[in-house]
């Protein structure tokens, strides 16, 4: 009888269990909502590029007014990090084990990425469009994390070209962030460089928290640069325009694509981001295809204008998860981390308002080209009838892939 | 480049030797280390960005409107916080400045936003003079001016004026300052209201190179914390003086040792002075006689 009994309830357990099993819920997703997080510099010294977050949500804001996708609609959760890894930590934490999140969108800043990679591998979560330009993302490929942010290395290395053979300038130096971010930048240009037999005249690294740089200044003019690639915040950039104003010190300045929010450049250098040349990775602002008719529409209608206006960093945060909502409606209603990453890789030549996308088994770098363009003036009047020179973005080149 | 490092130097170590001016003033009187003095500055450079911008208030009225909320928020703070405090140990009020600097952060960015914004200013650090093979530009020469004027004027105040005394005598012994019929209580408000006016001023100067955003003293606070110790936390010329040398050691470093740990000059002078002179170098060792 004992034996029975406890026969029978070794049975019902393994029972209950299996059904459990074959009704696990996937985090972040139910019949009528998918959850998707992000972290981003609201405060602190990269706050510039907070408007990224803030341009996903408008995104979002924009799907679920379309009905959201296979009829589940987008809950977002936006968290500030500070530009912090270990507050990014944090953040990542609570956003999986009390929020439950489907996946990752995006997100600011490569040391915050690279401090939370880790565990979002760990916890196998779908992250795509890291706003960063790090190749940590994506070489070696890792299965749930898709990269979309052209690499800093190839992006570095087009603009030392462009210096070296467009330009015809053979005094390039090299300033920047002393991070992965900074680092990723260098590393291509030292590589360009190299393989036309020259090398940078210098290379000055530049840290977060600094705010003088006057001695970074005089080692560039020391070295005779007359050309300086810049891969710094847009507070530093500022900063180093300015301070070469003062010292007499004037190269030709040419910036990463992190750097490509032309009008928001020229007002916070005070106009000295005049011909400042930079490479790009998504569509200018005044572009007129359909998608960034539709995002501006957006804009007007859900943003919050006293804290964004419609620039490069804030439609970025469009343009970087444009592939996650294509991979999600292509995985369809019975949606997992599998079929999520089963639908990103089908991406082929994914077209939205950035270059192409392209994933596949094994393949997790999915935009491989960028553009350069220049910072030019425009003559604007204001709502109290001033006039005003606001900075605008000219096209220099078409797209160019990397090889 | 030597010379235009060393005339760099003084110049970002004349904002340095204001926020360090503003630290001492506060120590002078109640022993007390003001971490909430940067951002104290940075609301008020705030709210003269606000007069200026959105109440088109022309410079002088602007900035004087903003030294007043500057004067009033010092006077307000140790009004409403320090003199609240329960058990008064020196530690304990620190802490308490701590805290502050984290409300008056969140207080910024709730109200102005994190984004780096134009902070205009009269003189431009873009209007340069020449001389020889080095530049100085308008707003050093008055960063310079204002920050040498200041050390003079507090230096006058401290010693002959009634008020000035009273501080002294308060930091020295506050008991034996109460019996001797100093209005102990108006005398801290007084000191904190002047602490904050000073440090006011030096976050205008900061602002229109640095960028006007929440984080912007953090840093020239640092520094100038670091300028205190380095030419005595008791010496309103050595605060100065301190700002000045911290400034050239700084910039010198950069220029000829390393850039990359350029950063960490202003920590390492900490720990070096602290070693081997505490009480900084120009100040009067005192040593306490049990």
């Amino acid at each position: 009888m004992r034996k029975g009994l406890i026969l029978a309830l070794a049975l019902a357990l393994a029972l209950a269990l299996a059904g459990l099993a074959a009704a696990a819920p996937v985090r972040g997703v139910t019949d009528t909502t998918i959850k998707i997080g992000q972290w981003g510099p609201q405060t602190g010294p990269a706050a510039l590029w907070g408007s990224v977050a803030r341009g996903t949500g408008c995104y979002f804001e924009l799907i679920n007014s379309e009905g959201g996708i296979n009829g589940r609609k987008i809950e977002y959760f936006l968290r500030d990090d500070g530009y912090q890894p270990n507050r990014t930590k944090a953040v990542v934490k609570e956003l999986l084990e009390n929020v439950g999140v489907f996946g990752f969108a995006s997100g600011v800043g490569t040391s915050p990425g690279m401090a939370v990679m880790p565990d979002i591998i760990a916890n196998d979560v779908p992250w795509v469009g890291t706003a960063t330009g790090s190749t940590h993302w994506a070489f070696p490929p890792k299965k749930t994390i898709f990269a979309v942010y052209p690499n800093y290395p190839d992006e570095a290395a087009i603009l030392t070209n462009y210096i070296l053979f467009t330009l015809k300038k053979e005094k390039i130096a090299f300033i920047y962030q002393n991070d992965d971010y900074g680092k990723g930048g260098l590393e291509g240009a030292q590589a360009e460089i190299k393989a036309h037999g020259k090398s940078l005249v210098a290379e000055i690294p530049v840290e977060v928290t600094d705010t003088d740089l006057a001695s970074h200044v005089m080692k560039l003019k020391q070295a005779g640069a007359e050309a300086v690639i810049m891969w710094v915040l847009p507070k530093h950039a500022a900063i180093l325009l300015g301070t070469s104003a003062k010292l007499g010190f004037k190269p030709t300045w040419v910036a990463c694509s992190t750097l490509s929010d032309a009008p928001l450049m020229h007002k916070i250098t005070k106009g000295l981001w005049k011909d400042v040349i930079f490479g790009n990775f998504a569509e200018l602002p005044d572009s007129n295809t359909p998608l960034m008719v539709k995002y501006k529409a957006a804009f007007d209608k859900f943003a919050d204008k006293k804290s964004d206006h419609w620039g490069v960093f804030f439609y970025a945060g469009f343009g970087f998860v444009e592939p996650m909502v294509e991979g999600i409606k292509r995985a369809g209603k019975d949606l997992t981390v599998d079929s999520f990453v089963k639908a990103m890789e089908t991406l082929k030549d994914f077209k939205g308002i950035m270059g192409r996308v392209t994933f596949a088994p094994g393949e997790r770098q999915g935009m491989r080209e960028v553009f350069i363009a220049r910072c030019d003036e425009a003559e604007v009047t204001t709502a109290d009838g001033k006039k005003e020179k606001m900075g605008k973005a000219v096209r220099l080149s078409d797209w160019i892939a990397v090889k | 480049m030597f010379f235009q490092l060393i005339v760099s130097g003084i110049a970002i170590g004349a904002t340095y030797a204001l926020m360090a001016l503003a630290m001492v003033i506060i120590y002078k009187t109640s022993e007390v280390l003001n971490f909430a003095q940067g951002d104290m500055a940075m609301l008020s450079a705030f709210v003269a960005f606000t007069l200026l911008t959105e109440n088109n208030l022309g410079f002088p009225a602007a900035f004087a409107g903003a030294l007043a909320f500057a004067f009033a928020l010092g006077a307000f703070l140790e009004f409403a916080f320090l003199r609240r405090a329960k058990e008064p140990n020196v530690l304990g009020l620190i802490i308490i400045t701590l805290g502050l600097e984290m409300i008056l952060y969140g207080l910024a960015s709730w109200k102005w936003g994190s984004d780096q914004k134009d902070f205009p200013f009269p003189v431009s650090d873009f209007d340069t003079h020449e001389i020889g093979a080095v530049v100085i530009s308008d707003l050093n020469l008055v960063t310079l001016a204002v920050a040498l004027s200041l050390m003079l004027l507090l230096f006058l105040f401290f010693r002959y004026t009634k008020a000035g005394v009273a501080m002294k005598a308060t930091q020295q012994n506050e008991t034996a300052a109460r019996l001797m019929g100093i209005r102990v209580n108006r005398i801290l408000m007084l000191t904190w209201g002047i602490s904050s006016v000073v440090g006011a001023a030096a976050a205008f100067m900061i602002a229109p190179v640095d960028t006007l955003d929440p984080n912007l003293m953090w840093t020239p606070q640092l520094k100038g914390f670091s300028s205190a110790v380095l030419g005595g936390m008791t010496s309103l010329v050595g605060a100065v003086g301190g700002g000045f040398l911290l400034g050239i050691i700084e910039n010198l470093f950069g220029g000829y040792v390393s850039v990359e740990f350029k950063s960490v000059v202003a920590f390492a002078v900490i720990v070096v002075i602290l070693c081997l002179r505490p009480s900084g170098l120009f100040a009067k060792h005192y040593v306490r006689k049990v």
